[in-house]
Order: structure tokens, then C-alpha cells, then sequence
């Protein structure tokens, strides 16, 4: 296949009201996750993993964190003469919509997908974290000769605000029929929000849709065309958690401190890439006692650190105590604080002897900047 | 090209024997130190936070490993239009071509690039140090004294000189003459390697001292005698925070584990002056509930399971349930596995340590006589209960249950 064969698409934006805490100022692609990752790292590092060089990043608002991360695209190997990153941000399209569902965004999308030149779009939501291998679902795409692939997980159907798209695949893997009605405690095939279309059909199809004033592309298009298209499934059977609200926020981190979980998403075939820092080894001093946690780079550790997530340049004083809490980049906790159930956005302070407990079910969310 | 007012040359040929294994397939300035740095991290990171940006690299001795790590510089802003990071090998001429038979000789081969730059200044490192310095406050005294060539300098014990290059001054700082390791030393000014010259006298001086051929073309042997002799004025410059030559097994360790010891000003994590690193896409580091780890680096990819004291983790390290390493440097994609103990001791890149293996020696249990930090050289195999002592260079596989 030639270089450039395939383009990507990232929805950057996609759900962030299920995670409102997280993203009052940031993107859903932006939340930071796993202590030194942000969420799109693995779309883009799956995309890129596979071979892809052309990306674009559709967004709708609060976006400025997230082009801060990508930059030109430098730590996925997109920064390139040909391809490479492409942001798209908003601008008024014909209906003056603002991307108000997939419909609109791959519109919005158009100028990009247009001339992109590619065969074959992966369209990518960024709420989804897993380690997929878009290299074998696009050969499985290909060898087909489908219209539309979805990658799909076989587990308990996950909340996702009706989006949640559960298929019905024949032996052929080809999808015989789809429903959007069934969501939680139910064990069946979803849809993981990444789709594989030919270039070509993916512009007819949303220009029809845009016409006819439809807004999902799952929901509505296919849906409509499900008896005119060959509609296949790709099975991912690793590791996936959308980030459907607080609860699988915080689980999903706390995943990563199971060692099969950490190595399946972390892997080395096909590495995370993110922004790097130039921060300094972790630093753990005489009297630090570190158990069961994630850590990234850059952290001072001189108290006690239990079940957590600890991001970039966090620092732990001597005597104090964390415990179950996923602290983003810089937290501050001084001497002898006590944290229990807690999630620190970034550039946290927690004075001395400030005691802060949540409870498994009600964790306490800080914003970022806070200072108590 | 743009004119210049100062470009760098950074002398990365050496082989640094000294290190033994850890230099046998890599040069010095490659070695990886403080977790997640190189040697030449140093003086890279000093030039661009000098605010130069044009910087020759002169290597010779193996220098892919260094080439792949500088790559296009960019790790340390250094993929300039203008200026930027360039290595530079020996090369062939029309009348043929020589290997850099000095630090002299290399700069001398390399006028050509300096030439496109047209600098005013030109500054000579080497990357053998770990340091922070600010060359543009040794630049800006050097224009000040209207010196022809200033030396930085360390002031060191009278007992140490004796292994110094020596430089011996008057009261104004004014340099008189230079001794190489003198017996009996005048001053304790050491000369740390560092000289800010004037582009148009170093020409002058390289193209002359090439013309003889008893010269063994060495910037302290040679060229900075015969700018004293003809008359030239020169200079000391005074550093006085951290700097520490790596050139040996032990200095290579110390200087390591100083990043351990709070009384020591070696701060990596200062925004102001940052110390810049390629570094890999690894995760984070995971630290086991059976580990306990204490007064210890641990960077990006290492899963550690046992227990780690005073020692340093690069990338990429894991320490299994059970193992222990102490007062240890553990290079990247080293594995300890269970119940392996390792102490005083530099363990290389890829290193296997297989179970129950035992390395390295405690100075309090061994006696300070025949005491020394083991090394393992890169990709070996330690086998299970393996035992090897203090002092040891391991430059082949170590079988099971073998002693040394």
C-alpha cells in the first residue's frame, strides 16, 4: 500500500459533556490520563502506529490545551513535509452549524478529506482509550472490499449517552444490524468509535446526510444504509474504556496498575507516543514509602504514595499520605496532608495537615489551580 | 550564511579507555548518566542556554550511537536554518585525509566549517564533564579583558593539581604558563577544558602549529604554550559551582550518585537552565506493592518489584519480587531478576542479571584495600547464582554459578 494510502480523522471533542469536571477548559481529547499521557495520544499513536502519516484533528472548542500538546505533530513523527497533523478547527459551514454531531464534523472536515487524496478515512473518536491495531483493520477493510468497517469490543455495553452503537455480525463478521437502544449490564458488541470508510463514500455520504439535515453518522447514516452498504465488523480484543463519566475516568487509570492492562495499552509493538518534557528522573527520598502506583518523571517522593496515578512534576512533602487519588502535573501535597479517593486537576496545592477524603463511590474532584 | 559571534566546537573523538567496557562500543560523550542523560547533554544544554546556537561536534571513536542520539539536535533546539548541531568526522581531501591526531589537529581539519559562520569567537569543549555553566558570562569576560583566549578554570586542592592541566597566573588573572600534572603545582587552578578563543588567532595559531612536525597538535600541550611564548594576552575564568570529570569507573559513579546527596548542587530540574535529553516513548514508571524503593532515581518504562536504595534507574529497568540493588547505577533495558542482588556496582545497557545472582561488593564488608564499583558491560548475561566480586570489569557472558 502506498504511504499515503490512508488518512486519519480525530474527533477531538467527541463527548466531552460525560466528563465535565475534566474538560471545563480543555478538550476530551486533551484530558490528561495514565500519568503522562493526554487521551489523543492513542488515537494518534494508533493512527500513526499503522503506518498512517496524515492526520487531521477535528475540534470544536477548547482546543487551545490541545494544540499546545500536539504542537506540529513533532512526537508522533507528524511533522512532515507531506501529510503530518492537520488541525481543523471550527468555522461556520453552510447550515452554520458548529459541529454538532459526527455529521457535521467530517462536513466541517471537508476542505481536508477532499484533498487528502487518500482511499481510505479512519475516523477516530478521542474518548475512547485502547491500544487498537488500525493496521490489521484496514488490511481486514480492504480484503473484504467493504464500505464501512467498525471496530468493535465484545464486553458489557458501555453508558455512552445513546451513542453506544451494538452490532449484529453474521459469520462473515458483516453486519447484519445495529441498535443504539441497549446501554449497561449487558454483555454484546459495540462499536469502539473507530470507522473505517472509503474516501470517496465517506464525502457522498455526508453531503446526502448534510442535505437531509442528519447528525450522526452511526445513528442516522448508517442506520439508513445498512441493507445498501457491505458493512463489516473488526473485532478488538484487547483492552478498551470509554470515558463515559468520572467512575471509568478514574478506573480506567487505575487499570494501568494491573500489570495485563498496563502491558496491553502500554505496549512496546506499538508505543504511546506523547509530548515529552525535560523533566528529571522521579526523585524518592529516605523516608518515602511508594506501593502500587504509576509514575511519571519529574516527581519529588518523600512521603507515603498508595494505588495512584502520579503525573509529571507532582511532589509528595515528607509525612504526607496519598492514597487511591490520580494527581495530575505539578500537584503540590505539603507535609503531612492526607489525600484518600481524590483527582487533582493540574497545579494543585494542598497546604500542611489539610486532611481531604473521598469515599470509593464519591471521589473529590479539584480544579485546576486550586489551592487548599 | 549568517554570521556568527560565537560557535561552539565540541571535541567528541575520544575513547575515554578509562571507562573500559562502557566505552568499548560507544564514545564517551554517549554514556548514558543521571537516569535519562548522555554526557554530552551537558555542554549541548549549556550552548543553547548560552544562546549559542551553532555547535560542531568532532567525533571519531564509534560514533554511531552518538550520531543516532544527536540526530537533527532537535532534543535540544538545535535543528536551526541557520547554525544548528553538526557532526563532523574526519574526512578526505584531495590530497588525501588524516584521523584527528589532536584536539588541535581536529579544529584545525574543521576551519572550513568555522569559516562558513564567520564567528568572532570560537569555544572548545569537550564532553567529558557534568556541569552547568553559562558560557556567554565567560564570553562577555573574555571580550572584556580583550584576552586573546581565556581557559576556564576550577580551583581545586593543592594535592588534587598534581592530576590537573595547571594554569599559573598572575594577580590579575593573567596566565603565565601551563603545566601539565606538575609534580610540585604553583597554582590550583585546574583548567577544566573550556577555552573561548579569538576566531582570528585560533586560525592563526592551528595553521601554525600544523606546520611543525613534532607537534602533537593538543591545545594544552601545544597550542596554548606557543600563544604564551609569542606574547599573547590570557586569560583564567573562575567557575565555582559543580563539575566533575567523568573520565573514570569511580568519577562516573560518583558523579551519578551526587544526584543522590542533597548537599550537592547538581539541580537537573531547574526550569531556568534546563538540561535537555533525547528521550524514547516509554510509560511511566510502576512501582510494585512488595517494592521499596528509597533515596533512588527511577525514570520512564522501569517496573520495579524489589527493592531499590541509593541507586539509579534508566529507562526502561526492571527490578523483579525479591532482587535488591544498592549504591548501583542500572543502564537502560537492564533486567534484575528475582532474588539477584546487585551493589556498587554499573550495570550496562540490556544487561541480564539472572536469579539469585549475586554482584558487587560493600566497601564495609570487603575492606577500603582491593575495593572497587563493578562493571557489566552492555548485552551480557549474568547466570542464576552467579557471583561476582568488587572490582570486576565483566566484558563476557558469566555462567551459572560461576565466581569471579
Amino acid at each position: 500500500m502506498r504511504a499515503s494510502a490512508v488518512a486519519g480523522i480525530i474527533y477531538a471533542n467527541a463527548n466531552d459533556g460525560l466528563l465535565k469536571e475534566l474538560t471545563t477548559n480543555r478538550s476530551m481529547a486533551s484530558v490528561p490520563f495514565g500519568a503522562r499521557y493526554r487521551l489523543i495520544d492513542f488515537s494518534l499513536s494508533n493512527l500513526v502506529n499503522a503506518g498512517i502519516t496524515k492526520v487531521g484533528v477535528v475540534t470544536r472548542g477548547n482546543y487551545r490545551s490541545l494544540m499546545d500538546h500536539m504542537s506540529n505533530g513533532i512526537y508522533w513523527d507528524l511533522d512532515r513535509r507531506n501529510g503530518g497533523l492537520y488541525i481543523l478547527p471550527p468555522y461556520i459551514t453552510k447550515g452554520a452549524k458548529r459541529y454538532n454531531g459526527s455529521v457535521d464534523a467530517v462536513y466541517g472536515a471537508e476542505d481536508y478529506i477532499l484533498h487528502c487524496k487518500s482511499d481510505y478515512i479512519v475516523l477516530y473518536n478521542s474518548d475512547v482509550v485502547a491500544n487498537v491495531d488500525i493496521s490489521e483493520a484496514v488490511k481486514a477493510h480492504i480484503k473484504k472490499n467493504a464500505d464501512i468497517t467498525f471496530v468493535y469490543h465484545n464486553g458489557i455495553v458501555p453508558k455512552n449517552d445513546g451513542e453506544t452503537m451494538l452490532l449484529t455480525l453474521d459469520e462473515n463478521s458483516k453486519i447484519s444490524a445495529v441498535d443504539f437502544s441497549i446501554e449497561g449490564n449487558v454483555e454484546a458488541n459495540f462499536s469502539i468509535g473507530i470507522t473505517i470508510i472509503g474516501r470517496e463514500l465517506l464525502l457522498k455520504l455526508a453531503n446526502e446526510a448534510y442535505d437531509e439535515n442528519l447528525e450522526s453518522i452511526n445513528r442516522d447514516v448508517v442506520t439508513g444504509n445498512l441493507s445498501k452498504l457491505n458493512i463489516f465488523g473488526f473485532e478488538h480484543k484487547e483492552y478498551v474504556k470509554f470515558m463515559n463519566g468520572m467512575e471509568s475516568y478514574y478506573d480506567a487509570n487505575m487499570d494501568l496498575l494491573n500489570g495485563e492492562v498496563r502491558h496491553q495499552l502500554l505496549n512496546k509493538k506499538r508505543p504511546i507516543f506523547t509530548k515529552t518534557r525535560d523533566d528529571m528522573p522521579t526523585r524518592y527520598g529516605t523516608k518515602s514509602q511508594v506501593k502500587n502506583s504509576l509514575i511519571a518523571d519529574g516527581c519529588v517522593i518523600d512521603g507515603i504514595v498508595k494505588n495512584s496515578i502520579l503525573f509529571r512534576g507532582v511532589k509528595v512533602a515528607k509525612g504526607a499520605v496519598v492514597e487511591n487519588c490520580i494527581l495530575m502535573q505539578e500537584a503540590n501535597v505539603l507535609e503531612n496532608a492526607n489525600l484518600v479517593n481524590v483527582i487533582a486537576d493540574k497545579n494543585v496545592t494542598i497546604s500542611s495537615d489539610v486532611v481531604l477524603k473521598g469515599t470509593e463511590d464519591k471521589k473529590i474532584v479539584l480544579k485546576k489551580n486550586q489551592s487548599l | 550564511m549568517k554570521n556568527k559571534k560565537c560557535v561552539a566546537m565540541l571535541l567528541a573523538g575520544g575513547q575515554g579507555s578509562r571507562l573500559g567496557v562502557l566505552t568499548s562500543k560507544i564514545a564517551k560523550p554517549a554514556v548514558p548518566y543521571g537516569g535519562k542523560y548522555r554526557i554530552i547533554d551537558f555542554p549541548l544544554s549549556n550552548c543553547v542556554n548560552s544562546g549559542i546556537d551553532t555547535v560542531g561536534i568532532l567525533t571519531q571513536y564509534k560514533p554511531l550511537e552518538l550520531n543516532d542520539y544527536v540526530g537533527s539536535g532537535k532534543p535540544w533546539d538545535l535543528d536551526r536554518t541557520n547554525g544548528g548541531v553538526h557532526i563532523l568526522p574526519p574526512y578526505q581531501g584531495q590530497q588525501g585525509g588524516d584521523w584527528y591526531k589532536g584536539t588541535a589537529n581536529a579544529i584545525y581539519q574543521n576551519l572550513e566549517f568555522i569559516e562558513r559562520y564567520n564567528p568572532e569567537y570560537v569555544l572548545i569543549l569537550s564532553g567529558d564533564h557534568i556541569y552547568k555553566m553559562d558560557y556567554s558570562k565567560m564570553l562577555n569576560t573574555h571580550i572584556e579583558s580583550e584576552a586573546a583566549c581565556t581557559i576556564a578554570v576550577l580551583e581545586v586542592s593543592m594535592e588534587e593539581a598534581t592530576r590537573f592541566g595547571i594554569l599559573n597566573t598572575d594577580e590579575n588573572d593573567t596566565i603565565y604558563e601551563f603545566e601539565e600534572k606538575p609534580p610540585v603545582p604553583k597554582s590550583n587552578l585546574a583548567s577544566m577544558g573550556i577555552y573561548i578563543f579569538n576566531w582570528e588567532a585560533l586560525r592563526k595559531y592551528l595553521t601554525e602549529d600544523e606546520k611543525n612536525p613534532e607537534s602533537s597538535n593538543d591545545f594544552g600541550k601545544n597550542i596554548i604554550p606557543m600563544m604564551l611564548d609569542a606574547g599573547e594576552k590570557l586569560k583564567v575564568y573562575r567557575f565555582n559551582d559543580y563539575w566533575k570529570d567523568v573520565g573514570t569507573v569511580d568519577s562516573l559513579w560518583d558523579a551519578n550518585l551526587d544526584l543522590l546527596n542533597p548537599k550537592i548542587d547538581l539541580n537537573l530540574s531547574d526550569k531556568n537552565w534546563r538540561v535537555y535529553s533525547r528521550t524514547n516513548a516509554m510509560p511511566p514508571q510502576f512501582i510494585s506493592n512488595e517494592a521499596v524503593v528509597e533515596n533512588s532515581l527511577v525514570t520512564d518504562g522501569c517496573e520495579i518489584y524489589g527493592n531499590l536504595d541509593y541507586s539509579i534507574l534508566f529507562e526502561n529497568v526492571t527490578v523483579e519480587p525479591g532482587a535488591t540493588v544498592e549504591y548501583s547505577l542500572v543502564m537502560p533495558g537492564a533486567v534484575i531478576k528475582k532474588g539477584a542482588s546487585v551493589r556498587y556496582s554499573i550495570i550496562a545497557e540490556n544487561v541480564v542479571v539472572e536469579e539469585n545472582a549475586d554482584i558487587g561488593g560493600d566497601p564495609a564488608v570487603v575492606g577500603t584495600s582491593g575495593w572497587g564499583i563493578t562493571v557489566v558491560g552492555a548485552n551480557l548475561r549474568v547466570g542464576k547464582n552467579a557471583r561476582i566480586s568488587a572490582n570486576k570489569m565483566i566484558t563476557e557472558d558469566v555462567k551459572e554459578g560461576e565466581e569471579i
